[in-house]
């Protein structure tokens, strides 16, 4: 259901990054300008989330811990009754931010990516000393007792380390859990693809075993998308044709994603865009375009809620597959830098495809 | 200082209007929400720290026809129950007796 107002904003705070990971999402797409804003722009932008009852901002970039001014702009966040977190590869955080962090107490999560148990694993796509900074920032957030949060992007170097991540994360340094996800043809990766992308042998190793890692961390390792999400969806899909299940609720047509509903996004210029993955999607600018009106009004907005009404029969790509019913097909964003189109179902996430080239649902 | 039965919403405390007219009381400070009908955002808008629960109970009696009879002792629970959880405080009356003898 629409929300009158977004609950949560995700801010590209910064375009710049200390890192130029080889299968960041972030750079190297034609339709971005990399270019941030003042401090002064980003707090009137704040006033006015506040006008409309956002709950949440979440900054990304970019690395957010590269401005200067961060803790001027997290002030200017819990000034205006919201809460935050932090997407960031780590390696900028220091006691004094830290410190500042813990201070606010309105911080959710501050994320840390790990690619690798090891410097070889996390250094071969982050660049050399990255994995030994990323640890040493979330052993300093703990220290400051604030909640560090874990994403480990799965990709050719490390799909075979993935126990050994597991064991660094919630045994050795005693997360509570740690999140998954896949490199995706988007940005810099697209670059890279044939190095950083998983193949259908490695996405099933991946799958199998994230699936088989969860049982034995009893279910600390989560994901909303990428091999272990995706292992759990093809077997319920799976199970559901064996047995001539009805259709899944929000099976059959473009129901992923519901982000839209609920939350938007701004890139580090000001553009007002649905989604981090949907950048070229410009819907206004910031301090320029009220937000309200963006949300409830922008065409291009309501179009991309109204994606979830297409039946996937309609498509050209699924015909004759017997897993419509209870499929979504998937990210928009995906959709879109894989065909052109973001009404259009994600070939990345098509259960067919996979075991059409040999794959098996474990 | 004793309290009043002048209930204020707690300034930190976000409301959040919905398409519905129900809304979400958002505590950025502890995270914590809960969901509130239209009646509740109606009361949540009266506590202003002025206004007695009495004066809050007799405004929505006027608001809401189909308001209960019960309303004053329904309306009691609901404030206590948002101040129970921190949303809600009570002004303060300063009864000290200053003079100096």
């Amino acid at each position: 259901m629409l929300m009158r107002t977004p609950r949560t904003v995700d801010i590209e705070i910064t375009a710049r990054c200390n890192l130029r990971c080889r299968y960041c999402y972030f750079f190297n797409n034609p339709a971005v300008v990399y270019r941030d804003l003042p401090a002064d722009e980003w707090l009137k932008f704040f006033d006015e989330l506040e006008s409309l009852g956002v709950m949440n901002v979440t900054m990304a970039g970019g690395e957010p811990f590269i401005r200067d001014d961060l803790p001027a702009l997290l002030e200017g966040l819990v000034r205006n009754r919201m809460r935050f977190s932090l997407l960031s590869n780590g390696a900028l955080i220091d006691d004094e931010i830290a410190a500042f962090i813990a201070s606010t107490r309105r911080c959710e999560y501050v994320q840390v990516s790990v690619d690798g148990s090891c410097a070889q694993t996390h250094d071969s796509c982050r660049g050399k000393g990255s994995f030994d900074r990323a640890i040493r920032g979330i052993r300093t957030l703990q220290r400051h007792r604030v909640n560090a949060a874990v994403r480990v992007t799965i990709h050719r170097n490390n799909v075979n380390d993935l126990e050994n991540i597991a064991h660094l994360l919630l045994e050795e340094l005693d997360l509570p859990g740690f999140s998954t996800n896949s490199a995706g043809y988007l940005g810099t990766c697209r670059l890279n693809a044939a190095d950083v992308l998983l193949n259908r042998q490695e996405r099933q190793v991946a799958m199998a075993t994230l699936l088989r890692l969860t049982q034995k961390y009893n279910g600390r390792i989560s994901a909303s998308a990428g091999p272990l999400s995706e292992g759990r969806m093809w077997r319920r899909m799976q199970e559901a044709w064996a047995q001539g299940a009805p259709a899944f609720p929000n099976g059959g047509r473009l129901t992923a994603c519901g982000c839209p509903s609920s939350k938007i996004a701004v890139r580090a210029d000001g553009a007002i865009v649905p989604c981090n993955m949907l950048a070229h999607m410009e819907l206004g600018r910031i301090n320029q375009d009220r937000l309200l009106e963006v949300w409830q009004h922008s065409s291009a907005l309501n179009q991309l809620r109204r994606r979830h009404t297409t039946p996937l029969t309609e498509f050209e790509f699924c015909a004759g597959c017997s897993y419509t019913p209870y499929c979504t097909g998937n990210c928009p964003g995906l959709a879109y830098t894989l065909t052109g189109k973001v009404d259009h179902p994600s070939p990345d996430a098509c259960l067919r495809r996979f075991l059409e080239e040999g794959g098996t649902i474990v | 200082m004793n309290r009043t039965d002048r209930p204020i919403a707690n300034p930190i405390v976000v409301l959040r209007e919905e398409f519905d007219d129900w809304a979400v009381l958002f505590n950025p400070d502890t995270a914590a929400a809960v969901g509130i009908n239209p009646v509740g955002v109606a009361i949540w808008k009266r506590m202003d720290g002025k206004r007695s629960l009495k004066e809050i109970v007799l405004e929505i009696k006027t608001s809401f026809e189909d308001a209960p009879e019960a309303a004053l002792e329904e309306i009691t629970a609901f404030v206590d129950k948002l101040a129970e959880h921190g949303y809600v405080g009570y002004e303060l009356k300063d009864d000290t007796d200053h003079r100096t003898i």
